[in-house]
Formats: structure tokens, sequence, C-alpha cells
């Protein structure tokens, strides 16, 4: 089917561009335009006098409109298996989309003050997961100590929540490092209309 | 011609409907603590835009010898352990179904779409 699928659309698409290309020349040169212009013509006359023929473009149409459907949901559906981790139960089949294991990542931010924001990439492949973190970190913290506990965090966190016994590769990039936001200054509490009334 | 999902009783045939059994499913996965809620699809959400909430993202499939093949989309609560819940969810759905339909269930697959918070 989805190579059907894919033939069909080159076939169509390849129709479309010489279509396309012969309809440019016949227009380039002089003699042919008004020739052209003719064919064009009679052609839709033919098409509006003929009740046969509509039948025929409207169906053509709508058998078109569902093979697109068709190929978009066979390409969808490809996109979204490439994009899970799968595993074997006695019941069926668990897969967990990699957005999920995103998700799952993202939340560690709150466990960590130092880090404002995390973007994770997961990807999976034979060699095992490949976690690529983008940190923006809220101020000059150590570094290598930070990425580390950062990595741990992660490996153990999808280690427990996912139960993979896969290998587990993070890669960190400190994206951004901005400057620690000055804490609310502690602001006594004023009595309403206090100054006055004093001399 | 003869569903898959039809018993016939001395006073007639009973047929249980694929919606029917994606409901007994959603109920029985959300009753599992941990599990947020039955995912959505592009047809449910289109479905929900006209207020039509019936049309569920579990996908239903009866094969010839009448087992039950069911794929349910979830969302799981942070800080549960995925494949402890997916086996519990499993288990429970299997129950559901074999006690209220008496069907035989095949396989119960799960896809973790996302992860929420409670």
């Amino acid at each position: 089917m989805r190579v059907f699928g894919i033939l069909f659309y080159t076939a169509v698409l390849i129709l479309i561009g010489i279509a396309l290309i012969v309809l440019s020349f016949a227009f380039t040169f002089p003699g042919l335009q008004s020739q052209t212009s003719q064919s064009i013509n009679d052609m839709l006359l033919y098409v509006q006098q003929n009740a046969h023929v509509k039948i025929i473009i409207a169906f053509s149409g709508g058998l078109l409109i569902l093979v697109s459907i068709s190929f978009a949901q066979l390409i969808l559906g490809r996109f979204q298996r490439e994009k899970t981790i799968a595993f074997k139960t006695a019941s069926g089949e668990v897969t967990i989309a990699l957005s999920a294991v995103e998700d799952l990542i993202r939340r560690i931010t709150n466990l960590m003050p130092e880090v404002k924001e995390l973007r994770p990439d997961v990807k999976a492949n034979k060699k095992g997961i490949t976690v690529e973190l983008r940190v923006v970190l809220k101020s000059e913290a150590n570094i290598p100590g930070l990425t580390e506990r950062l990595e741990e965090m992660t490996k153990g966190k999808m280690q427990e929540v996912l139960g993979l016994e896969e290998k587990i590769f993070v890669n960190t990039h400190i994206v951004k490092i901005i400057p620690q936001e000055e804490k609310d200054k502690k602001v006594q509490p004023t009595i309403p209309f206090s100054g006055y009334g004093r001399v | 011609m003869q569903h898959n999902d039809e018993s016939i009783t001395g006073l007639g045939a009973i047929k249980i409907h694929k919606n029917a059994i994606a409901s007994i499913t959603s109920i029985a996965a959300v009753e599992i603590e941990g599990v947020k809620r039955v995912g959505g699809n592009l047809k449910s959400g289109f479905f929900a835009i006209f207020g039509k909430k019936t049309y569920s993202a579990i996908s239903v499939e009866i094969n010839k010898n009448g087992e039950v093949r069911v794929e349910i989309p979830l969302i799981i609560k942070y800080g549960y352990n995925i494949p402890d819940i997916a086996s519990r969810v499993q288990e429970n759905v299997r129950q559901s179904l074999e006690k209220m339909t008496n069907l035989a269930v095949k396989d119960i697959n799960i896809k973790v779409r996302a992860i929420e918070k409670e």
C-alpha cells in the first residue's frame, strides 16, 4: 500500500509538472497561443455540456482526496511508530511516546532550583536512548557539578519511571546563563496614614 | 452476515458494539491509580469540537475467532512507574472485558502519550 501510494503521488506530481511545462511552452510561442487557448476552451465546453464527464471528474476528485488521506495516515503512522519506545508484556505491547519521556525529563526542572529552563530531545536507536538536554541556568552555578547531577537525575528518573534496562546516554548543552533575579526586597509593612498627625 | 461480537441466545442475538467495548476499556483504565486520563487522537478531537464526546480514541478490533484486541492511548501521572501502571491497566481491562462481555481478550496494547502532573 505504501509503495502504491508513493508511486501514485510521484506519477500525479510528474504529470502535473509536465502539464505545466507544456502549457507554459504553448503560451510562449505566438503561433501556439491561440491554438492552446482554443483547445482549453473546447475542453471546458465539453466538460460543461457533458454530464457524464462532470460525474467522472467529481469522482476522480473524491478518489484523489481519499488516497491523499490514507497516504497521509500511513506517513503519520510510520512517523509515530518511529518515535516511541516499546516493550512487550504478557497482555500485549506497551509503547511510550518519546514526547512523554521528554515531559518526564522536563519535570526535573522543578527539582533543581538552579535550572531555569530545560529542553530535552530524546532519540531511541539500537544502541540505546540518547537524551540531549539544552539547559538555561539561573545563576553562575558550578557547571560541571550541576550537569553531573542533572545527568544522574535524568538517568535515574528514566530508569525509575520507565523501568528501562537499555543504555541511556545524556548529553547536556548549557545554552544560556541568566543572572539570578534579586529576591524580593523585604518591605516593612507600613501603617496607612502613619505619617500624618505627628508634629 | 454474523458479527464476531454477536452471540445468539434462545431469544435472539446479542450484539456488543465496539463503542461499548471501548467504554468499558476506558473506565477500567482510569480506575488504576496513576492514570490521569485516556488520551485523544485527531478523530476524537474533531468530534469533541462538535460536542460529541462519545467518540473514543481507544481502538477496538475483533478478529474472525471473536478475539478482542484493544489499543489504549494513556496519559500517566508524573511520578508513577510506567511499566507497573501499564501492566495493572492491562490486567484490569482484561478482567473487566471478560467479566462484562464474555469475549476473549487477545491483546491489550498501551500507548503512553504523555506524562502530566496531578
